[in-house]
């Protein structure tokens, strides 16, 4: 274990990348006829948690109803927990294999931890509602659709880079 | 003629749980117990190969020598603690102990646990004062206990040798425990045995990996993590330990899996090739309900992607993380759970349709 | 071959869930290779100094959307049956925005966060816990915002459908504009920090010698071109039909369903059919078989329903729905029927059964009670069949299920979660 290389490799380039993510995606069409997605398995996760937490207000609730589905079959056994959990897999191999493995909070020069962390749960927050809101998240709407030509989904991409590029100036002291 | 209705109908209405609650008889105790039974099987081995075959000032530096047995002591109550809470009849636990019943797996094992305690306290005393001076130094005793051990050869030896033979014992035993229990036939295979054996050694190996890889000094290892760091290296005095047993360790744990994952192969393989019954049991792991949970978290997430970043390890290709060491515990009590849940589920009466 | 391989059947859903962990752990690979890790990376697009977002999602997005086209068009993947998540306008240009916002405050998507606290970012561990917090939230006060975020639907519907251009035109458009907005953002981040690109890993820098860049940016370009050249992707937009198969469906009858049958699906709430009534609107609203949608023949595009949907069409006397069926049959679909004497077997069987010398008398205590679900009344014995059409046809019955409304194949599988993201 002495003689690894310490220093972290250089990303790659964006364009090989977005390739490469691309044909993930294809073969999701191919094989399972429909994209990928991330924030449904939160949903998953968090209605199987509240369910165990407090079973009858989830029962009674009816956000929490499509999530819980037959009553037989728990919510995680879900494709897209399986798929979450894939893309915790993938991208710790990744970022193994490149030595990127380290804690840290990712901020500007002018931002302070506790401030930064706090944007962060806050920002978390915020983007799981605006999912909710709007069926899917950047990997659901924006990637999958667009390919899809779903109209939705364009439509959802451009309010994302619009609200985006809106309030960028107002946080710009938490990243450069 | 009333007596196949009525067994008809017990079976078809045995695989609704709503009309049958006590389907599952035996909930997270006892996988939880199996695992705590391998983990310690597996610890038992190694520590007892260790006093065999090294000198003394060399398994002084070894984290297997000297926090292996203590945590072995401390898996095993947790698992004993966890298989009495699973009894029904709590209070007549002492009985086990009045009889032995050579066809009854339950009393081979309350005997085998019996000796598990003499011969892991023994392994722990040899080295004990090295495994926790603090408490050396409050109890002389224990440095008269631990020189009075290593004087002699031939207790050394005999302490090591019953380490690994009731570590082999109780290893055997979790796999047997359920292999013969006829009434399911996803268990019926005498491979369960030996699966469970290698899968505690390579539980038991990943653990002590994981303990030599946060204990050991790391310039580059994060603040974040140091306050597990500081209580583990306060336990074991932070005594420099060998960094060339990291690799070792990985290389024995990538040997355990590799034959794990043959005798997981051989035992589906037995079942597919055996009655009808066996092979719709098995075929509830390799297609049915159980199908992804066992290809993802047992397969996957417990042999395949430790195996590959041990690889990596030995490769000097990443650094050693305590990430394998986690995804073969979290394999290791993933398997149990599987096996026993699924076994429950398979029966010799098939539901009519 | 027929893709997609789960839809056809391939494989269960114990087996898909395996093939979601390898492709999430692809997704995972890829999105950290691209330093989707770090907050501040993403958060870099939206200060126009690193616009590796943009050329990620997008050379991914036409990687995937010509890739796609092209498999479709060669008769590989049949693209009906490919999920489409429904439109919401409003709630998409909401939701889209405060996730927008959410972004720059948060540095992370929900997938990049995952791959951000796998890798010890703190504030990525710390944004999947805000992710939860926030989910336990929105669930109290969704009760009250269930009708806002119901608005404005537009069923499942794509750019090609909405505007009414051919699908390859705006595959081709999509690949010239995202190529477009790379060279911008290329020169923007020239503008904004300083430095030239560098000349192998763009676009415009450097150079004009060919790059494995450039070879991936020519290739998408000529799929786009073939993609505006090449015609419709979906199947059956043009005919082909195996006649002598056709021939022998058609013979033994296997095509049709019975009044009575179906009567019996309706009232057990069976939704994995699709009923479709073929009668101009005016007839639809006087009168419709419950669970029917209005769909007339005109209207019938290869797209309007998923080619392995169960089908059955029925028309006033059957003339309609039979030229639907030839139709239908010639744009792939496999699992069309008709309704066996149209709506007029409907009202002579179902809604105004009549009791005939040979009717055991409990089959007919059946019949009335399903005349009387469907609103109808038994007829007098002696009435002749032509008379009865002068009777009053009931109002839409009360216990019947709203119509399905039109699109894909999200009702054919009632217990089936919500696919999208």
């Amino acid at each position: 274990m002495n003689n690894v290389e310490h220093s972290a490799k250089p990303y790659w380039n964006p364009y090989l990348s977005g390739f490469g993510l691309g044909l993930v995606l294809l073969a999701s069409f191919v094989i399972m006829g429909r994209g990928l997605g991330a924030s449904g398995a939160i949903n998953a996760f968090v209605a199987t948690a509240m369910h165990q937490l407090a079973p009858e207000h989830v029962e009674k609730s009816a956000y929490y109803a499509e999530y819980l589905g037959d009553g037989v079959h728990s919510p995680l056994k879900d494709w897209l927990v399986f798929e979450v959990l894939g893309v915790f897999v993938g991208g710790f191999l990744s970022g193994v294999l490149a030595n990127r493995l380290k804690f840290r909070v990712e901020k500007g020069p002018r931002m302070t931890n506790p401030l930064r962390l706090l944007f962060a749960f806050i920002g978390g927050a915020l983007m799981i509602i605006g999912a909710r809101i709007a069926l899917g998240c950047t990997s659901g709407q924006a990637l999958t659709g667009g390919s899809l030509l779903n109209v939705g989904s364009w439509i959802f991409m451009m309010c994302v880079f619009g609200g985006a590029y809106a309030v960028a100036y107002f946080f710009r002291k938490q990243w450069i | 003629m009333i007596a196949l209705t009525a067994l008809t109908e017990l079976t078809l209405s045995r695989h609704n749980p709503l009309v049958d609650p006590h389907l599952h008889i035996w909930e997270w105790q006892i996988p939880v117990y199996l695992f705590f039974g391998g983990l310690v099987a597996g610890l038992m081995i190694i520590a007892g190969v260790r006093l065999i075959s090294l000198r003394p000032q060399q398994r002084e530096a070894l984290v297997c020598c000297t926090i292996g047995p203590l945590m072995g002591l401390v898996f095993l109550s947790l698992g004993m603690f966890t298989l009495f809470l699973d009894l029904s009849h709590r209070l007549y636990v002492w009985r086990l102990y009045t009889t032995f019943q050579i066809t009854s797996p339950m009393s081979w094992g309350s005997w085998i646990l019996l000796l598990v305690y003499p011969a892991l306290s023994a392994n722990a005393l040899a080295h004990l004062p090295e495994a926790v001076p603090s408490l050396a130094k409050r109890f002389p005793i224990l440095v008269t206990v631990s020189d009075a051990i290593l004087a002699r050869v031939q207790w050394v030896v005999g302490i090591g040798v019953a380490n690994v033979m009731v570590g082999i014992a109780l290893g055997i035993y979790t796999g047997i425990l359920l292999g013969t229990l006829g009434a399911r036939p996803l268990w019926n295979s005498a491979i369960l045995g030996p699966l469970f054996l290698f899968s505690g050694l390579s539980t038991a190996t990943a653990l002590l990996h994981g303990i030599l890889v946060v204990t050991t000094p790391d310039e580059e290892r994060p603040a974040f993590a140091d306050f597990l760091l500081s209580a583990l290296a306060q336990l074991t005095q932070a005594r420099p330990l060998d960094r060339n047993i990291a690799p070792v360790l990985a290389r024995a744990d990538n040997s355990f899996l590799t034959i794990e994952l043959t005798l997981i192969g051989l035992f589906l393989l037995g079942q597919m090739t055996s009655t009808g019954i066996h092979q719709q049991a098995a075929s509830l792991l390799l297609t049915g309900p159980f199908a992804a949970v066992f290809w993802v978290f047992v397969i996957g997430l417990g042999i395949l992607l430790p195996l590959v970043l041990q690889s990596l390890e030995l490769n000097n290709r990443i650094r050693h993380t305590i990430a394998p060491v986690i995804l073969v515990l979290f394999g290791g009590i993933a398997l149990r759970f599987i096996l026993v849940y699924a076994g429950q589920q398979s029966h010799w009466f098939q539901p009519l349709n | 071959m027929n893709a997609p391989f789960y839809k056809f059947g391939l494989f269960g859903d114990e087996a898909s869930l395996i093939i979601a962990f390898v492709i999430g752990i692809g997704f995972g690979f890829f999105l950290e290779r691209a330093g989707f890790g770090s907050g501040r990376k993403l958060a870099a697009q939206f200060y126009f100094r690193d616009l590796s977002v943009l050329k990620v999602m997008f050379t991914a997005i036409i990687t995937a959307m010509t890739g796609l086209y092209l498999l479709s068009r060669l008769g590989f993947v049949d693209l009906s049956l490919v999920y489409l998540v429904p439109t919401f306008v409003v709630p998409q240009i909401v939701g889209g925005l405060l996730l927008g916002i959410g972004f720059v405050i948060g540095g992370y998507c929900p997938g990049t966060s995952c791959v951000s606290s796998v890798t010890g970012s703190i504030d990525g561990m710390v944004y999947v816990a805000g992710m939860i917090v926030g989910l336990v939230g929105f669930a109290e006060v969704y009760p009250s915002m269930q009708s806002y975020v119901q608005m404005t639907p537009m069923g499942q519907i794509t750019l090609a459908r909405l505007f009414n251009l051919p699908y390859g035109l705006l595959v081709f458009a999509v690949v010239l504009m995202a190529l477009a907005a790379f060279a911008a953002a290329e020169w923007a981040e020239k503008k904004v920090t300083g430095t030239s690109p560098d000349p192998k890993g763009s676009i415009t820098g450097g150079p004009w010698r060919m790059t494995p860049v450039r070879i991936l940016a020519t290739g998408l370009a000529a799929a786009g071109f073939v993609a505006l050249i090449a015609g419709d992707p979906y199947r059956g937009s043009r005919a082909s039909i195996d006649t002598r198969d056709l021939a022998i469906r058609v013979g033994k009858g296997v095509d049709k369903v019975q009044a009575t049958q179906l009567a019996d699906w309706i009232i057990q709430g069976r939704n994995d059919f699709k009923l479709v009534d073929l009668r101009s609107e005016h007839d639809f609203d006087a009168y419709h078989i419950p669970t029917a949608q209005d769909l007339p023949l005109a209207s019938l595009a290869p797209d309007f329903a998923a080619h392995n949907d169960r089908i059955i069409l029925y028309s006033g006397d059957g003339t309609e729905a039979a030229q639907a069926w030839f139709l239908l049959e010639a744009q792939g679909f496999k699992n069309v029927y008709l309704l066996d004497g149209g709506l007029r077997a409907w009202q002579n069987i179902v809604l105004f059964p009549q009791k005939s010398a040979g009717t055991d008398p409990a089959v007919f205590a059946k019949q009335v009670e399903v005349a009387k679900y469907f609103g109808g009344a038994p007829r007098e014995e002696g009435t002749s069949p032509a008379a009865s059409v002068a009777v009053a046809l009931p109002k839409l019955a009360a216990p019947a299920q709203p119509p399905v409304p039109a699109g894909n194949s999200s009702n054919t599988q009632p217990k089936k979660k919500k696919e999208g993201c």
